[in-house]
């Protein structure tokens, strides 16, 4: 360990993924520790961390678009949505309602994303048109443009109310959604989906963290701090926003895919404006503009209808009738957190791990 | 002819009812620079009051009705002093975050008392039965929807005059210019605040009635209907009064010319629009506006410097 972490002597130390030889070795710690997770959680456990690293997944793309570059983005669901359907539609089984083509996993993961990606720049001139606010509400009728979509494309998403099955798991013509079995180890479906989330988070955060060193993250944080200063300094706002919302939508499109695999249908009604609403408390709540944010806020969110369940039990309210049931109270909960990190803490739980931890570097004294 | 008799009629009265909500969207903005989300959510509250007093505790539905729609207005109030007055000076964009919070709080509650079954809203003259209607020429104009037309213009009087003559309305435009400003002649800009929070609320307090009386009835998705003036108050500008009023009208008109006559618009586009296709009309009205227009009809351009 370097005596004075904070000393930075050149650029590319101070820009480096990781700062200290300690997050080196926390990461590949953690990563390891992740592998064999699956074989000592139970699958209601394994279900939330799984959905979790997706979300998390989806939360880096608001945060790309929204903590990076500064653009509101009220759609995003919608995006999660355009992943969800098109791996649906590449990878799902056709039936007398709904058209499917049952192709490999290979072939509609990157499509899931690159046309959600393309759909985000077919709306991206409208950022260089608006900002701020304005924006937000023109992102506002995409949600509701969005959900119009999604329930009347009965042909791809089966129509409101009924909905369709998410895509088959068939990887370079394994099938795995009977689970897979490598000699005595027998993975379920839910393992085997865990392990590819496990992964596209460990590049996409990479990527994240990635960009924010790059010729292009540097132009996101411009125009996210001073959009006329930026333009001035050379920075052409039109293509970066193009980029920004493609990259945001790229991974949304990512998540959405591998999202509803899990519970194995969809309903165009879950695309609704409270989805989206979800993206954006995650990033305030976990942390807007940094890397590890989106993610604890990922975690955070989902475990929430967890612990609310436990604690619940634990007070023995769970069954008795209490005048809310265990979803509206998870949802008043969410309701007041957002409330909450606005005003008391608006860098989120990044902001409070970050206090905490420079509370400890500098004991005992108080700075 | 009858026809677009009838849609004109039902499009301006629909619009009268989103201008009450967006009048109290934009007076909101102008005073206290917060775009609050948590308004559809007030909307359906005020409803769900009157509701709760007339039809489930047998007040006397004039009695219920004022005081849903006074207690929605304190709702209001209680908002703004608990949770935007720490956000005063806050990014406009993170306390509409926050209002989208208020909003989930609000509306949980409120589901949980709604329930899966509509809830009705009592009859101020059940000697008509059930809000009745009125045939002239062939339109059916209905009471509910004449009385929301009749609101809408008393209400937007009213506000005129109390902006032009009294003593808190001036007050009230001052701080819409400058908070600081109004501050240093004198002015109790928390009061303000407060007023505004609360005349907001006493409009939301109609229009919820309006939207919901009748055979409408109050649902888990009421809110929704309320939240269509969003795009009437963004197509006229968010700082502007009168724009309020047009963007609404042109968002009622829209989704009434809209629900009429859709087969026709298909038949001319040749392609199917599908279902619901008015309500989401008014959004890409609004999406279409923004583009031409970024602040709106009737906004005033923001000069920025570096």
């Amino acid at each position: 360990m370097k005596k004075r972490p904070d000393l930075y002597t050149n650029y590319k130390s101070e820009s480096a993924i990781f700062s200290t030889s300690t997050q080196k070795v926390w990461f590949v710690l953690l990563i390891l520790l992740s592998l064999i997770v699956p074989f000592y959680f139970s699958p209601y456990w394994m279900l939330l961390v799984t959905t979790s690293l997706l979300i998390a997944i989806a939360s880096w793309g608001l945060n790309i678009v929204s903590g990076m570059a500064g653009q509101i983005n009220l759609a995003h669901g919608v995006f999660v949505g355009i992943g969800t359907y098109t791996s649906a539609v590449i990878g799902g089984v056709a039936t007398s309602s709904v058209i499917g083509f049952e192709l490999d996993m290979i072939i509609w993961l990157p499509l899931s994303g690159i046309i959600a990606a393309l759909v985000g720049i077919i709306i991206s001139p409208v950022s260089a048109r608006l900002k701020g606010l304005n924006l937000g509400l023109v992102t506002l009728a995409i949600v509701f443009i969005g959900s119009h979509f999604f329930s009347n494309l009965k042909f791809i998403t089966g129509g409101a109310g009924l909905g369709r099955k998410a895509a088959k798991l068939k990887f370079l013509g394994i099938d795995l959604d009977s689970g897979l079995s490598i000699g005595s180890m027998i993975l379920e479906k839910n393992d085997v989906i865990y392990y590819f989330s496990l992964i596209l988070c460990i590049f996409l955060g990479l990527g994240a963290k990635n960009l924010t060193r790059t010729k292009i993250g540097r132009a996101f944080s411009a125009i996210r701090d001073r959009d006329i200063a930026a333009e001035a300094l050379g920075i052409n706002l039109y293509r970066y926003k193009m980029y920004a919302f493609a990259l945001s939508s790229f991974y949304a499109g990512i998540a959405g895919s591998l999202l509803f695999i899990i519970s194995g249908g969809i309903e165009p009604g879950t695309f609704s404006l409270l989805y989206s609403i979800t993206f954006i408390a995650i990033v305030i709540i976990g942390g807007v503009g940094t890397v590890m944010g989106p993610f604890y806020g990922a975690f955070f969110f989902t475990m929430l209808p967890g612990i609310i369940q436990t604690i619940l039990h634990a007070v023995g309210v769970a069954d008795t009738g209490f005048f809310l049931n265990a979803g509206e109270i998870e949802r008043i909960v969410f309701g007041f957190f957002i409330i909450f990190f606005l005003v008391f803490e608006p860098r989120g739980i990044w902001g409070i791990w970050f206090r905490l931890r420079n509370y400890f570097k500098a004991w005992p004294f108080s700075y | 002819m009858t026809i677009f008799l009838q849609a004109t009629f039902e499009g301006l009265s629909l619009g009268s009812v989103y201008s009450l909500v967006a009048i109290g969207l934009v007076l909101v903005y102008k005073a206290t620079d917060v775009l609050s989300f948590a308004h559809p959510a007030l909307v359906v509250v005020g409803a769900g009051l009157i509701s709760a007093l007339a039809v489930d505790r047998g007040v006397p539905f004039w009695l219920a009705f004022i005081i849903g729609i006074i207690a929605t207005g304190l709702i209001g109030l209680i908002v703004e002093r608990t949770f935007l007055r720490p956000m005063v000076g806050e990014p406009v964009f993170s306390v509409a975050i926050l209002t989208i919070g208020i909003d989930i709080l609000l509306r949980t509650i409120l589901n949980n008392w709604i329930g899966l079954n509509p809830r009705y809203l009592g009859d101020p003259f059940p000697s008509f039965g059930n809000f009745g209607s009125l045939e002239l020429n062939g339109v059916t104009l209905k009471y509910l929807e004449l009385a929301a037309l009749f609101t809408a213009i008393i209400m937007i009087s009213l506000l005129t005059v109390f902006f032009k003559k009294s003593k808190y309305g001036v007050a009230m435009m001052a701080t819409s210019y400058d908070q600081e400003a109004a501050l240093a002649q004198g002015i109790n800009v928390g009061r303000i605040f407060g007023l505004v929070w609360l005349i907001a609320g006493i409009l939301a307090g109609f229009a919820g009635f309006f939207i919901t009386g009748g055979f409408n009835t109050l649902t888990q998705a009421s809110f929704v209907s309320a939240l269509r003036a969003l795009p009437a108050v963004v197509i006229g500008g968010l700082d502007s009064i009168p724009g309020a009023v047009v963007g609404s009208l042109i968002i009622g008109l829209t989704q009434g010319y809209v629900a009429y006559y859709q087969i026709n618009i298909e038949n001319f586009l040749g392609i199917p629009l599908g279902s619901g296709f008015s309500l989401i009309a008014p959004y890409l009205i609004m999406f279409f506006i923004l583009l031409i227009r970024p602040d709106g009809l009737f906004g005033r351009e923001e000069v920025e410097r570096v």
